[in-house]
């Protein structure tokens, strides 16, 4: 029999009780756990948001966006130019492409629409491919391109726009000038490995999830741009099905195959801190001149999504703070209970020579017997709790987010990602996928470091019970 | 070598002051087998606690071996019951739920010695007071008071002390074991040089201690008592 033992065997006394006790123990532990892998889940995706999205800065040329608008291109220089900006710490040129599948081009020519792929000023060479749009046009599809193609198509003229064959939409084919989408923020590879050097030509491309399984294509696979043949090195899923009917190929590649070298879509401007994002914006729109660059900050909306975040953090944090102290109080007083209903039996153990330290440890050792039993129960509870716990919070304080941030989603053509949507459900997704083992055991430590802590007190009670009182009797 | 020096102790109950320990002085050499006698109620439990250190006198001081109990620190008088004192309670004070093994070895543990050691000497402890051995691992509340009393003697003895403080030891036993438990202090007495003070109403165990002492409302006096020296010499 040691101190250890004795502690287990006292744990065990009062099976009835120590069950009860258990079980409230195990609900604010789980709930502190739970509450714990929140806070950590939305914690990461702010920390990945301010890092990702909150400090980048878009440039399009002036008067132009996308495959709309006019003005002129941005160039090469320009991107030197930025780079130079106070705070900036990159520049990502892009060199965006539309794609049209080349037998369909065919097709169409042959019933007399032609030049569907070639709106706007940018872009005007229609860019063959052998690959299949992912999307179907739909009504949307078919509503924005009768409306932004008039004036590739005025040959057949409006009335014949009803009666039109549905076509298919163009895939964006985007070169860039590092591991990033169109928005700045960085690619999500599920297969296959990046294109490596993204400022030199290469037959590599990176195809959205959703384009590969249209045209049946893997890492490894072959297909054709301008009749030049790429192969497949990765896949990438965006989140958002406009975001997956897209490729990626390196910004010299895009463009070569535009045939415009020094020309850039769009430049993505990384600033050093969410701090400097305005004075940096600023400073941008001066050196680039307003009458030649718009700055933009791509993805302000998502501000509102991240301060609402912000607020599920502080939430679950004080949640999990409460709820520890909870279980603080339940130990504390539990245990306070014990050493009124042994004062006897800590009498005697006095009498016969027990020092105050062992009998103080005995009792600290049976809380941290329930709290263990309660830990493991909670644990059960909290990962079963957190995935619910976590999207409720999350869904109830985005959906402010999801209506402001509309605006972006489906209306707009290529410019709009619909990113604050996608980007709510992309943080429900990988929110509740996150009970990591180790933000449960770094849980379970505050725990324990609680359970201590609410043990002492009365542990330290014992430490005042002189034995005569108690060997009287009660 | 235990002086007590003066002792008094007293109790308020309401406005009353009882005294049941009223000046008592005595002195034990080392190795004494000594009784103490008086009806129920003369303080014969307030006294012993007083020397094993489980209370603290209203005055006067108990010196042990030097060292004097008025002015030790808690922390030293814990020490002092620990390793120089073997307390028998008349109420046992066992703890209920542990084994009578477990009860033993408990002083043994708190004074660091090691578990396989210490289960050793518990069990042979045990058969020193006669329970019989299927009984060791028994729990405490699963015994007989005779049987409680015997663990509540072998728990005393575990660490081997100097003191041997027992309140009536043979209070539940039947006159066979009663003899051999009185049988048992006197061989630790005589070859142990353990200094032992026992409280009773047993006049068998009264007589054969080398020194009797009354205690009459707080008042303590010495009886003259056959000797173990006389008591061989007559038979
Ligand atoms: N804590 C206390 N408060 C008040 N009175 C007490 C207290 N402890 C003991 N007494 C009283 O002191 C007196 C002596 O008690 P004590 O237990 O020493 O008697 P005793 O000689 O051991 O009796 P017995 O032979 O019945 O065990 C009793 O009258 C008792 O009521
Ligand atoms: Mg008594």
């Amino acid at each position: 029999m040691s101190v250890l033992a004795r502690s287990v065997g006292n744990a065990f006394r009062n099976k009835v009780r120590t069950a009860a006790v258990v079980a409230v123990l195990a609900v604010a532990i789980g709930l502190a756990l739970a509450m714990l892998v929140a806070n950590q889940a939305v914690t990461g995706k702010v920390a990945e948001l301010n890092a990702s999205v909150g400090t980048v800065l878009t440039v399009n040329p002036a008067g132009g966006q996308g495959f709309e608008g006019g003005g002129e291109p941005l160039t090469s220089a320009q991107a030197t130019t930025a780079a130079a900006v106070p705070n900036v710490s990159s520049v990502v040129g892009t060199k965006a492409l539309r794609l049209r599948n080349a037998a369909e081009i065919a097709a169409e020519a042959a019933s007399g629409r032609t030049g569907q792929g070639g709106p706007g000023g940018q872009s005007a060479t229609s860019v063959t491919t052998s690959l299949t749009a992912a999307v179907d046009a739909g009504t949307l599809g078919n509503r924005n391109q009768a409306s932004t193609g008039t004036t590739g198509s005025t040959a057949s003229g409006t009335g014949t726009t009803a009666a039109a064959p549905a076509f298919s939409l163009p895939i964006t084919a985007t070169g860039i000038g590092a591991e990033v989408d169109s928005t700045g923020k960085a690619l999500q590879l599920t297969q296959g490995t990046g294109l490596g050097n993204y400022t030199a030509a290469s037959t590599g491309a990176l195809l959205g999830t959703t384009l590969a399984e249209k045209n049946g294509l893997k890492v490894g696979s072959t297909f054709t741009i301008q009749e030049k043949t790429f192969t497949v090195q990765g896949l990438f899923d965006a989140g958002t099905a406009f975001g997956n009917n897209a490729l990626y190929v390196t910004l010299p590649t895009a463009q070569t195959l535009a045939a415009l070298p020094d020309e850039l879509s769009t430049m993505i401007v990384t600033v050093n801190s969410m701090e400097n994002v305005d004075a940096a914006k600023t400073a941008l729109q001066a050196a680039l001149g307003s009458g030649k660059a718009d700055v933009t900050q791509g993805q302000r909306n998502l501000e509102t999504a991240v301060s609402s975040l912000d607020s599920v953090k502080n939430i679950s944090f004080i949640a999990f703070v409460a709820a520890l102290g909870t279980a603080g109080l339940i130990i504390l007083l539990i245990m306070v209970m014990l050493v009124r209903e042994r004062r006897r039996e800590i009498g005697v153990l006095k009498a016969i020579g027990a020092p105050n330290r062992t009998i103080g440890l005995q009792f600290v050792l049976e809380a941290l017997v329930l709290v263990a039993l309660g830990s493991v129960v909670g644990a059960a509870v909290a990962s079963l709790a957190s995935g619910g716990i976590a999207s409720a919070l999350i869904s109830s304080s985005s959906s402010t987010t999801a209506a402001t941030g509309q605006r972006g989603g489906p209306g707009g053509f290529p410019g709009g990602q619909g990113g604050p949507l996608g980007g709510a459900s992309q943080l429900l997704t990988s929110v509740t996928a996150s009970a990591s083992p180790g933000v449960i055991a770094a849980g379970i430590a505050a725990v324990f470091g609680v359970a201590i802590i609410g043990a002492l007190v009365p542990a330290l009670l014992t430490a005042r019970i002189r034995p005569i009182e108690v060997l009287r009797g009660e | 070598m235990i002086e007590v020096k003066n002792l008094v102790r007293t109790f308020k109950s309401g406005d009353r002051t009882i005294k049941p320990v009223n000046d008592v002085s005595f002195e034990l050499e080392q190795g004494t087998l000594a009784s103490i006698v008086g009806k129920s109620g003369s303080g014969k439990s307030t006294l012993l606690s007083l020397l094993g250190a489980l209370d603290k006198p209203t005055s006067g001081d108990v010196v042990v071996n030097g060292v004097s109990l008025a002015s030790m620190p808690d922390g030293k008088l814990t020490n002092y019951r620990r390793r120089d004192i073997g307390f028998v309670f008349q109420q046992f004070n066992l703890i209920p739920n542990l084994s009578a093994v477990d009860n033993v070895m408990l002083p043994m543990e708190f004074s660091g010695m090691r578990k396989a050691a210490r289960a050793e000497r518990a069990r042979q402890l045990l058969e020193q007071v006669q329970l019989d051995p299927d009984k060791h691992v028994r729990r405490i509340n699963r015994l007989s008071g005779g049987e409680q009393q015997r663990v509540a003697i072998a728990r005393a003895l575990a660490n081997e002390p100097k003191l041997i403080l027992a309140d009536e030891p043979t209070g539940n036993l039947d006159e066979q074991t009663g003899e051999h438990i009185i049988e048992l202090l006197s061989t630790l007495s005589r070859d142990h040089n353990t200094t032992i003070l026992v409280v009773t109403h047993d006049r068998a165990l009264a007589n054969k201690t080398d020194r009797r002492f009354r205690l009459q409302q707080g008042r303590l006096t010495e009886e003259p008592v056959r000797t173990r020296a006389t008591a061989a010499l007559t038979g």
